[in-house]
């Protein structure tokens, strides 16, 4: 009965992590990247068998799409499923087909919002703050941060597929995960918040006589409200892509309007 | 020939590469893309390759404030993250330019480097049908050179050629560019570099405001900062608390599963 070492799991993982996109393309995107990564798992169950080694190598040679550092979980299924078909379990290929077709989604759109959407920007917004003047410990601290999280993840997910099979997608999409998703994506907002705060910077130029003395309007905004400005352009921005749907290169092209008609009329 | 300046524009061009998001050598998209590809962390290796640190870091910081959210999927990309970080903080540096300058540079190198890595992929479909093949054959060795070695040397080359020659060519013409441009662009430079960290995070807000009543916490995050104390590891500590507050009523406001048996009318 061939049985897979945690060596192999380790190797397949690892050709996963470094090869999901080497050879992206727009219409294979991660397929032999998927292929690769099952590569140490096929070449130990499939062995004495080379028609079977064939058709594994080729049935996993398909278009894939997935956040890759949460995606790891779905290898991890794959090749628990590999082993069992080795075993004698009757698993065709729509079944292989099946789990990853109806796994990708999810977890991309979970991995997209949680990695690339509140860890890598609350990371950053910590590490910014530290290195604004020039201090390289803020840069420092997001590398090492943001390596071992994201490394142990895609790791730790990989394991758990392997584990528990298709169940382990629970872990990633079940009640009590998405319980604990809500309350990041609220850290993630507020975070943002004071983001927006510290970096969005906008002043206005205008200054209104106002008998012998001229008004510095800027100076009053900063008197009851500072970074008001930087709040409405964020405000603004908001509400044209969420509200009105206008695409961000659209939204880049009006805020290089605004920067130069603003400055032409001497506004900023 | 200055060999020292070529010797760094190479550098930094290798560091592009490493950095980009199909480079397999730093774990995948974990250290590369997401680390070493970030503008923070460029700000800091090109401070270094270049001899000035400090400078590069707070064009790093600059830098990454707007391209704060590179969402990859989901939305389209309008610029190239690592091209537009490695070509434009470098350019910055060596050119003195003022942080907004140096970001509007990189947006603009960002859009160009966007048409470099969709040449790279539309390439690597040529590499996906001997992957293909060499599946089809049953050779494994074939997919493993033809999905992670061979596609390589075409993304090492359309990412050291171009950002090695722009910061060895382009920090004269950076130069004589800003001394020609009348101030008053320069300046629609700086409001610009200062505006567009609001398109980032406009796309982020996108994302995770998903009910209106979470753009309170919005608004909070941004009080926070500009009333109480202008420190992001305290408003860090303090989302904590919120979120874990949330969490706790969340999880006790769950009504426990109910069998059909116990249903009562």
């Amino acid at each position: 009965m061939p049985k897979l070492t945690k060596k192999d799991l380790r190797k397949s993982w690892l050709n996963w992590a470094m090869y999901n996109l080497s050879s992206m393309s727009f219409e294979k995107l991660e397929a032999h990247g998927f292929a690769h990564s099952m590569i140490p798992i096929i070449k130990k169950l499939y062995k004495d068998d080379p028609e079977e080694y064939r058709k594994a190598l080729e049935r996993h040679s398909v278009f894939h799409n997935v956040e890759p550092q949460v995606g790891s979980v779905i290898n991890g299924i794959t090749a628990s499923m590999e082993e069992e078909r080795a075993n004698g379990k009757d698993i065709d290929d729509d079944i292989f087909v099946s789990v990853k077709t109806s796994t990708m989604g999810p977890l991309s759109g979970i991995g997209d919002s949680t990695i690339q959407g509140i860890l890598i920007p609350v990371l950053l917004s910590i590490a910014m703050a530290i290195s604004s003047s020039g201090n390289p410990l803020g840069v420092l601290l997001y590398m090492v941060g943001y390596v071992s999280i994201a490394g142990w993840l895609s790791y730790f997910l990989y394991m758990r597929g392997y584990q528990l099979g298709v169940n382990s997608i629970d872990t990633i999409v079940g009640e009590g995960s998405e319980r604990l998703r809500d309350a990041f994506n609220i850290l993630g907002i507020l975070v943002i918040g004071g983001l927006a705060a510290s970096f969005v910077k906008l002043s206005t130029a205008i200054e209104i006589p106002n008998g012998e003395e001229t008004l510095v309007l800027q100076e009053t905004l900063d008197s009851f409200f500072p970074g008001l400005l930087g709040l409405i352009s964020v405000i603004f921005s908001w509400y044209l892509i969420a509200k009105k749907r206008i695409s961000a290169t659209k939204v880049l092209l009006i805020l290089i309007g605004i920067s130069i008609v603003g400055v032409l009329l001497g506004i900023f | 020939m200055d060999i020292i300046l070529m010797i760094q524009a190479l550098a930094i061009g290798i560091f592009c590469y490493l950095g980009s998001v199909s480079s397999p050598w730093l774990l995948g998209v974990t250290g590369g893309y997401y680390t070493i590809g970030r503008p923070l962390v460029a700000g800091l290796i090109i401070g270094i390759i270049l001899g000035d640190v400090t400078t590069g870091i707070i064009l790093g910081v600059a830098v990454q404030a707007a391209f704060i959210a590179t969402i990859s999927t989901g939305g389209t990309q309008n610029q190239e993250i690592t091209y537009a970080a490695y070509g434009g903080i470098a350019l910055g540096i060596l050119a003195e330019a003022s942080t907004g300058v140096t970001v509007t540079l990189s947006v603009g190198i960002g859009v160009l480097g966007l048409f470099l890595h969709n040449l790279m992929m539309v390439l690597n479909s040529g590499w996906n049908r001997r992957a293909e093949n060499a599946a089809k054959k049953g050779d494994a060795q074939g997919i493993a050179r033809n999905n992670g070695i061979y596609p390589q040397i075409v993304n090492f080359l359309l990412r050291v050629i171009p950002i090695g020659l722009a910061v060895y060519l382009g920090e004269g013409f950076v130069k004589a560019f800003l001394d020609f441009v009348p101030d008053k662009v320069t300046h629609m430079m700086d409001v610009l570099g200062g505006l567009l960290p609001a398109l980032g995070i406009a796309l982020l807000m996108n994302l995770l405001i998903r009910e209106k009543s979470h753009f309170i916490f919005f608004v909070t995050g941004f009080a926070f900062i500009v009333f109480i104390s202008n420190n992001m590891i305290a408003l860090t500590i303090f989302s904590l608390l919120i979120a874990y507050v949330i969490y706790l009523v969340a999880s006790n406001s769950t009504p426990s599963p109910i069998s059909d048996d116990d249903e009562v009318i």
